[in-house]
């Protein structure tokens, strides 16, 4: 029998965003995808060049929206690098809760959805954006603003910290631990859930690591490989934590990985709420004519996304960047799809779509 | 650089100096945890480089994009479809001689 093209999308429940797929069937049977992007490019690294350095942060945070905070501190921190300037160590602390918050509220975000498109419907969807909207809270209290939250300053951040923080914080976490521990049960014992995760979308580790891929994607190929360990920033190299890693590298593995990172993600708080000085400010430079030394030289950085590696390459001129390039981690992984799906069927597409955790906002910039 | 550890590439960017392209290539070594940033010159009037990716398959949507926003031909690929941009493609966005302020010609006429 002759195959068969099928598009799907560019405006799809199951793609998140504007993404578009060619894929060509055999009948039930999934012979090749080819992913369309670029529905949302709206050109954001050639607008940086004609902005000052501190009116980009609110661009960098469209890139994805579903964790913002962490492209912003991305972003920042490749502008303090340049002009040198340091971070204050109560405020590197304040950084490293709020990414890690960021980072469950993203997970959280992205199990719901999953569950969503494999068809364990609603019940995930609806606990997890409960909790979701606890971390959201702090994080709006934290910065005054619930999406967009623009609070990286060069050297800190816009807002003291509330009076109690901590014992929000520390209350906060223990109530995601206990709540998210129990999707477990609830998500394991669910025959479609194991039935449609199983065995879907394998990528092995040899074929991952060339294909490029990053984050949860290339740790549930049993890659240990995660930057804040491999390139620790602030005090991620004090703070004890574990990486996740997949044994199949199929969608259910990524699922795992993803989900134990919440606990990790949870670990580091609480050790940063330790750790963290009682006194000194948060507050960073309110400036926003910056600018680095003469003759700057191009500079590089990486930080662990919740989708994967993010990485800012920045060529700096004396008030604008001359040259700004990211590295999306969702745009790679979604590269990677077309080497998943070989004869997978069609329904199992949108696991395997869905595992990835794309964000299209981001990978068109 | 594979045969030395270096199995993972990161990213593929260009950046336009005026007088001249560089091609950088970020790569990584993942057992032995190392970086490395890679430039390559180019000519700004005809630039072309040979595709990496019968190295490095991640090379595939970075160097299509590449081609797109600095006018690199990239030698050793067949012509792929335009990747980012659903407009009609002319014109080298990211390099510096690309002009601000003047629209383009939309293609519905409208």
């Amino acid at each position: 029998m002759p195959t068969m093209k099928i598009n799907v999308g560019p405006i799809h429940p199951s793609t998140h965003g504007v993404l578009r797929l060619v894929v060509e069937v055999d009948g039930d049977t999934v012979k090749g995808v080819e992913p369309h992007i670029g529905f949302l490019h709206r050109g954001v690294e050639k607008l940086m060049e004609t902005r000052l350095y501190m009116q980009s942060p609110s661009y960098v945070e469209k890139l994805d929206y579903i964790a913002p905070l962490s492209w912003d501190e991305l972003y920042v921190s490749a502008v303090e690098r340049a002009t040198g300037i340091e971070t204050k160590e109560r405020a590197q602390y304040a950084r490293m809760i709020m990414l890690e918050f960021q980072r469950i509220a993203s997970h959280l975000l992205w199990l719901g959805t999953f569950c969503n498109d494999i068809g364990q419907l609603f019940t995930m969807f609806m606990w997890c954006f409960r909790e979701r909207a606890k971390v959201l809270k702090l994080l709006e209290d934290l910065s005054g603003s619930r999406m967009f939250y623009v609070n990286m300053r060069l050297g800190g951040m816009n807002q003291e910290l509330p009076g109690d923080f901590e014992e929000r914080v520390q209350g906060l976490v223990d109530e995601l631990e206990s709540r998210i521990s129990s999707y477990k049960e609830v998500l394991e014992s669910d025959p479609v859930f194991m039935e449609r995760t199983k065995g879907v979308g394998i990528l092995k580790k040899e074929e991952a690591i060339n294909c490029g891929v990053s984050g949860p994607v290339l740790r549930a190929a049993g890659v240990e490989e995660d930057v804040r360990r491999s390139k620790p920033y602030y005090f991620y190299d004090k703070v004890k934590f574990r990486i996740p890693q997949g044994r199949e590298s199929d969608s259910y593995d990524r699922y795992r990985v993803r989900y134990e990172e919440m606990f990790e993600s949870i670990r580091i708080i609480r050790q940063c709420l330790e750790m963290m000085p009682e006194t000194g400010t948060v507050l960073g430079m309110r400036i926003k004519l910056v600018g680095p030394p003469a003759k700057p030289d191009p500079v590089l950085v990486s930080r662990e996304l919740p989708r994967g590696e993010g990485m800012v390459y920045m060529v700096p001129d004396k008030q604008k960047p001359y040259r700004i390039s990211l590295r999306s981690p969702a745009f790679i992984n979604l590269a990677a799809i077309t080497r998943m799906c070989d004869d997978c069927r069609f329904a199992d597409l949108f696991s395997i779509l869905g595992s990835l955790d794309v964000v299209l906002a981001e990978i068109d910039r | 650089m594979k045969n030395q550890g270096y199995d993972y590439l990161k990213k593929v960017t260009a950046v336009d100096y005026g007088d001249r392209l560089e091609v950088v290539y970020i790569v990584y070594d993942t057992a032995r945890r190392r970086e490395e940033v890679v430039g390559v010159r180019l000519e700004p009037e005809s630039p072309e480089i040979v595709t990496v990716m019968n190295i490095y398959k991640a090379a595939d949507w970075y160097e299509r994009e590449m081609s797109e926003m600095f006018g690199i031909r990239i030698l050793g690929r067949k012509a792929d479809r335009l990747l980012l941009e659903k407009w009609n493609g002319k014109g080298t966005p990211l390099r510096k001689s690309f002009g601000w302020g003047k629209p383009y010609e939309r293609r519905g006429g409208g």
